[in-house]
């Protein structure tokens, strides 16, 4: 379903080196490596936010590298993404962000949005929160939010960049199981980028790691975990002594 | 799996990267000028939005617009006069000279230079910070063109509003010109006032320089503000070049219409 082929992408110097990577349907993939490794820049390639140099990006079977932004807006409207930043519009209510992507696609029936928008925030553990505004909420309830914008449309491929970034352990852990059922349920293909390693790893199908804009490390959860790489080893187990 | 050694990997020089930065800056402002102009015939508007962009660049700029033009015009009619003193007694003509460059020329041109530094920077540092918090990317994630959702209203209240603005400061300075040509040099107001220099050339020479200043503000600054790069830095950077870029761009569409004005209509 998402297959990137010898992927290289550079600002001032390159970010994405020759990356190759096939995340088959369906599958929970996590992508891990320490800061500047590329992951974010990647999850944006992923989602035709960025396009590489060189290489291919095929999602949903095609290749969205030479597509102009109205043709890769068809591709976006399979993608739901929660950023880094979380990203919510300041200006808009808990709901109306929730709802943003809903009624930009062209949904008008004010009732199955406020269903879909009540029905996202019941899930994230946030319900009440419609009229408040984003500059009100907490870090994690930005993200619960965020989550939630992201899950709303039911899209086939899911992107959560630092889904747990800032929070403390009992919340992320809140927000791992939550991403995770919300995949099983809606039985989406999720990449998700995270610094959190040990809570990553109780619900990844699929594990890759990146270094210096490479990847260095793809496999399944258990063999990321068995790995005699010494990166991986180091990063995965969170060892002092080490190559990084 | 692992990188290997590739010409990607090649740093740029200084000529190469600052030759491929100016021809993606080249790209990129192209590309927001058609998406622009596409939007603006098929996009679809949030109910009020453009009435409120005209508000932040009509309402919002009006006093200060006026004081600037105001001066500008006292500062102008008395230098003029006084060098006018010393080549003929004459001051009939004066009203009717100033009427004819406020309306051809200085008019719209300094008022849109006025408004590249109030309203271009408002809209680079707005869009800017949207940016660095990945805002725009969201809502390209959404289904939405940020040139649609972010440049297009302030593009549309900028065409009507500059040319609004421009006709009320112009007559703000005028009157203000006459009341120094009145109190400095005895000019009595029906002489000042005197529309015989004017014709429809100076017309509409004038209000196709305010359609084209109130186009290009917005349409570069936002550029400015959609290329932004890096935090709070690159916010401030993209800021600063909102108001260079503006400017830059209405001296030299002022240069091109004054010329073409003035094959067409000499």
């Amino acid at each position: 379903m998402i297959e990137l082929s010898h992927v290289w992408k550079r600002f001032a110097a390159p970010v994405l080196r020759d990356v190759s990577l096939r995340v088959p349907e369906g599958c929970l993939y996590g992508l891990i490596g320490p800061g500047a490794a590329g992951k974010s820049v990647l999850l944006k390639c992923l989602a035709g936010l960025l396009r590489p140099e060189r290489g291919s990006v095929r999602v949903f079977g095609g290749a969205i590298e030479g597509l102009d932004e109205v043709s890769l807006q068809a591709v976006r409207n399979r993608v739901g993404m929660l950023f880094q930043n979380n990203a919510l519009f300041d200006h808009l209510t808990v709901a109306e962000n929730i709802a943003f992507p809903l009624r930009r696609r062209g949904m008008t029936d004010e009732a199955e949005i406020a269903a879909r928008v009540a029905d996202r925030l019941r899930a994230v553990s946030l319900p009440g929160f419609e009229g408040r505004l984003p500059g009100g909420l907490s870090g994690g309830q930005k993200k619960r939010v965020g989550v939630a914008r992201a899950t709303v449309t039911r899209a086939e491929v899911v992107l959560y960049d630092e889904p747990a970034a800032g929070l403390d352990p009992v919340t992320s852990q809140k927000i791992f199981d939550l991403l995770r059922r919300e995949q099983q349920e809606a039985g989406a293909t999720v990449i998700m980028v995270s610094s959190d390693i040990d809570r990553l790893l109780t619900v990844t199908d699929r594990v890759g790691m990146m270094l210096d804009g490479a990847l260095i490390f793809d496999g399944t959860t258990a063999e990321a975990q068995g790995s005699l790489h010494p990166v991986v080893k180091q990063f995965v187990h969170g060892e002092v002594e080490g190559p990084l | 799996m692992t990188a290997e050694l590739d010409p990607m990997e090649r740093p740029h020089g200084p000529a190469e990267a600052a030759a491929r930065r100016a021809l993606a800056d080249a790209r990129e402002l192209q590309g927001v000028f058609l998406r622009t102009l596409y939007w603006t015939f098929r996009g679809r508007r949030e109910s009020g939005e453009v009435m409120r962009q005209c508000f932040e660049v009509g309402y919002r700029s009006a006093f200060f617009l006026s004081v600037t033009m105001g001066f500008i015009g006292m500062i102008l009619v008395f230098q003029s006069g006084l060098q006018l003193l010393r080549v003929v007694p004459d001051l009939t003509l004066l009203g009717a000279t100033f009427l004819e460059l406020l309306v051809r020329d200085l008019g719209p041109t300094i008022a849109a230079m006025m408004l590249a530094t109030r309203v271009g920077a408002g809209i680079a540092a707005e869009i800017g910070s949207m940016v660095v918090t990945e805002q725009v990317d969201a809502l390209r994630m959404c289904g939405v063109d940020p040139v649609d959702h972010l440049v297009v209203p302030r593009f549309i209240a900028s065409m009507v509003m500059t040319t609004a603005l421009v006709v009320f400061s112009g007559l703000v300075s005028f009157a203000a010109g006459g009341a120094t040509a009145w109190f400095v040099f005895d000019v009595q107001p029906l002489t000042y006032v005197n529309f015989s220099l004017l014709d429809r050339g100076d017309l509409i020479t004038g209000v196709l320089k305010c359609l084209a200043y109130g186009a290009a503000v917005p349409i570069v600054s936002g550029w400015c503000g959609l290329t932004t790069r890096g935090g709070s830095e690159g916010v401030g950077s993209a800021t600063t070049s909102a108001v260079v870029n503006s400017s830059l761009a209405v001296i030299m569409l002022d240069l091109v219409i004054s010329g073409v004005g003035f094959v067409v209509f000499a």
